[in-house]
């Protein structure tokens, strides 16, 4: 693959509007199956409060969020060759029917570009979207410029996603280019269990029930996880997926776990950050934690962390990067950033 | 240089029972009269039954199974699953994704999953090029299997019923690519959108911006957009680009395959693409209707069954995805 693509500029957008996280518990049905991790879902989470969206759509979240990033790289819109969405929850209309990148295209402007959406990997979408992008810039002399975007709106009342996370809402957009010199994307692997494909999922309108949508809380778009299958099938397998796709990307370009300078990890809760850092011993040093007070925002959380760490100063000229994430469907992926 | 990518093999998977058009469009409730009937150029589609064995992921599990069969490759070998259907699957997309239930089902367990959304019957070549692109770039990637798996929104199946654009049938396709395979080359693909029609061709309800309303909840087409767009043109256009960029022109390209939306959509392009659109494809519309991107792996599997297309031969793809996204894909048997 053409080493030379690189991560021009990236940035996102956060809806000012914040929910305590005591006010989001108060106000969403509470979970009654038993967490196999020894913690206090709701005290030892790390996430204090979360964005919320309020009138702004899906693809309003994206939008803001490509139009921060193309102000931020000086880039006219009329050169990005591609636009690849990579929202993970639901978009404003059905998917695979729709997807959001038509009118991202349409509202920045970018109108020599080919409009797609990819709608796998969960969280790990980042990494998938990543590879593809990648691929086809390498594949293809005329795609040079390729703007990823994402637009999460957590459904109503269904931001509690027990027992892994708390979710805001939020838009985030990545500038891919040819011939970077710096914070070049060195190497993706993505691994998929499919196995698991049912354990996540959003039922949907055409299978909704009369339980569903009577009561306190009507389930129009809400998750459904089987906490059994997820206790003893997904938990017991995460860290040796992780383990596979990181040291599946630094294989491809030879080097080692203790050459990644810095790590960026999606922000679920306390208790697994702490769990990825032991068992891959990284100090606290080597990655960062600050965003936790974002709240967990699907596969934008590859690009808030990213985009913090650079703005704070954590990443440095010739560090290797590495970013990493696991997703529903489920995949896992890393990929390795030359700074 | 870079190494070549081609079909190795490809398959279509469909349920048996038919229902005829005249038929559906009274159980819809739309008018259905010999002028209708001659724009369509649609006798009947294939309609999965309530069972779930035929369910959109087994349909696309059962054509997946089959294409690997034909390929002759080993599950274990399949670097990457990519998805292309189009229509709404058993759970909601992209939280669900019928890839991961292929991936595990064909037991292809060491590959990843990518599955894509939008552009209608064209994704099949967003899948296509983009398959292409990673078993090019990636060492170690060298085998795909594209899938598919599609089922109509029940009283669904008249597109803009009004004035009916096509009628859509269930079915499900899968096709094995290959690095270095030996014969149908994916040359290249043009891929072009339009923003302004994101919602030309969409299901306004069920996601977020009408969770609630079930009458929303089918695939409506703004009839106006849809025929403003200059699909013709458009894929002519794109079509000698990509011919160009190839050194080749119209002359050189045996045959060319569409979507099988109706004889009217069919007839345009046969007019502009100089009467070279395949005959399979007119067959394939009378008999299945609309299948969304399974148009495509049919159409291409009835063109070699045909024996019209001899070894070295170029064949073009062409899909103007209901006017948001249009695609060209040259192959070379």
């Amino acid at each position: 693959m053409n080493a030379n693509i690189g991560i021009l500029e990236a940035s996102y957008y956060l809806p000012p509007t914040r929910k305590p996280l005591s006010q989001v518990f108060a106000d969403e049905e509470k979970p009654t199956e038993a967490f196999a991790a020894n913690v206090d879902f709701e005290k030892d989470i790390g996430i204090v409060a979360l964005h919320v969206a309020g009138e702004e759509t899906a693809a309003e979240l994206a939008i803001k969020a490509a139009k921060r990033t193309l102000a931020k790289s000086g880039i006219d819109p009329q050169t990005i060759d591609l636009i690849i969405d990579f929202t993970s929850i639901p978009e404003d209309y059905v998917a695979p029917t729709w997807s959001a990148a038509g009118r991202v295209q349409k509202e920045i402007g970018a109108t020599r570009a080919f409009v797609t959406a990819i709608n796998t990997g969960g969280c790990a979408s980042y990494q998938t979207t990543l590879k593809v992008a990648c691929s086809l810039m390498s594949a293809n002399e005329r795609y040079k410029i390729a703007l990823l975007i994402a637009g999460d709106k957590t459904p109503e009342y269904n931001h509690n996603y027990y027992p892994i996370t708390v979710v805001s809402d939020g838009g985030s957009a990545v500038l891919l280019k040819k011939d970077m010199t710096t914070r070049r994307i060195l190497a993706i692997d993505v691994a998929t269990l499919g196995r698991l494909h049912d354990m996540w999922v959003i039922p949907g309108i055409h299978n909704r029930k009369d339980e569903d949508i009577g009561g306190k809380f009507p389930r129009w778009l809400h998750v459904s996880g089987d906490i059994q299958r997820f206790n003893k099938e997904l938990i017991p397998m995460n860290l040796f997926m992780f383990r596979k796709v990181m040291l599946g990307a630094l294989k491809q370009i030879g080097k080692k776990l203790q050459d990644v300078s810095y790590f960026i990890y999606p922000t679920f809760s306390n208790w697994d950050l702490k769990a990825f850092c032991e068992a891959f011993r990284i100090p606290p040093e080597k990655i960062y934690t600050e965003n936790m007070h974002h709240g967990h925002m699907q596969e934008t959380d590859m690009v808030v962390g990213y985009v913090d760490a650079l703005e704070a100063g954590r990443i440095k000229d010739g560090d290797l990067v590495m970013l990493a994430t696991n997703g529903a469907g489920f995949s896992w992926g890393a990929s390795l950033i030359q700074h | 240089m870079k190494p070549q990518v081609g079909i190795l093999a490809a398959s279509c998977y469909l349920p048996q029972q038919r229902r005829t058009v005249e038929d559906l469009f009274r159980e819809e409730g739309a008018t259905y009269d010999s002028e209708i009937a001659s724009r369509l150029g649609i006798r009947q589609v294939p309609i999965r039954s309530d069972d779930v064995r035929e369910s959109a992921s087994n349909l696309a599990v059962a054509a997946a199974r089959e294409a690997l069969e034909r390929a002759k490759v080993n599950p274990l070998e399949v670097s990457v699953v990519v998805e292309y259907s189009i229509l709404p699957q058993e759970y909601l997309v992209p939280v669900w994704n019928m890839s991961n239930k292929v991936q595990a089902e064909t037991g292809a367990v060491k590959s990843f999953v990518v599955g894509f959304s939008g552009g209608g019957a064209s994704n099949f070549m967003v899948a296509l090029s983009s398959a292409a692109a990673m078993l090019s770039e990636n060492d170690s990637m060298k085998t795909a299997l594209l899938v598919t798996g599609d089922a109509t929104i029940p009283g669904n199946r008249v597109l803009n019923p009004v004035d009916p654009v096509t009628v859509m049938g269930d079915g499900a396709s899968a096709v094995v690519l290959q690095r270095d395979a030996p014969g149908s080359i994916v040359v290249d693909t043009e891929l072009w959108s339009d923003g302004n029609n994101h919602d030309v061709c969409y299901i306004p309800g069920g996601s977020l911006v009408n969770p609630d309303d079930i009458g929303l909840y089918r695939m409506e087409l703004d009839r106006t957009r849809y025929d403003a767009f200059p699909k013709t043109k458009t894929l002519r256009r794109m079509s000698d680009k990509l011919l160009d960029r190839s050194g080749l022109g119209l002359s050189d390209v045996a045959a060319v395959l569409c979507s099988n939306i109706s004889s009217e959509d069919e007839a345009a392009l046969q007019a502009a693409f100089a009467g070279k659109i395949s005959a399979v494809c007119a067959a394939n519309r009378e008999t299945h209707g609309h299948l969304q991107g399974t148009d495509f792996p049919l159409n291409y599997l009835s063109l070699t069954q045909t024996g019209a297309v001899a070894q070295g031969d170029y064949v073009l793809s062409v899909s103007h995805g209901m006017g948001a996204t249009a695609a060209v894909s040259l192959i070379r048997y």
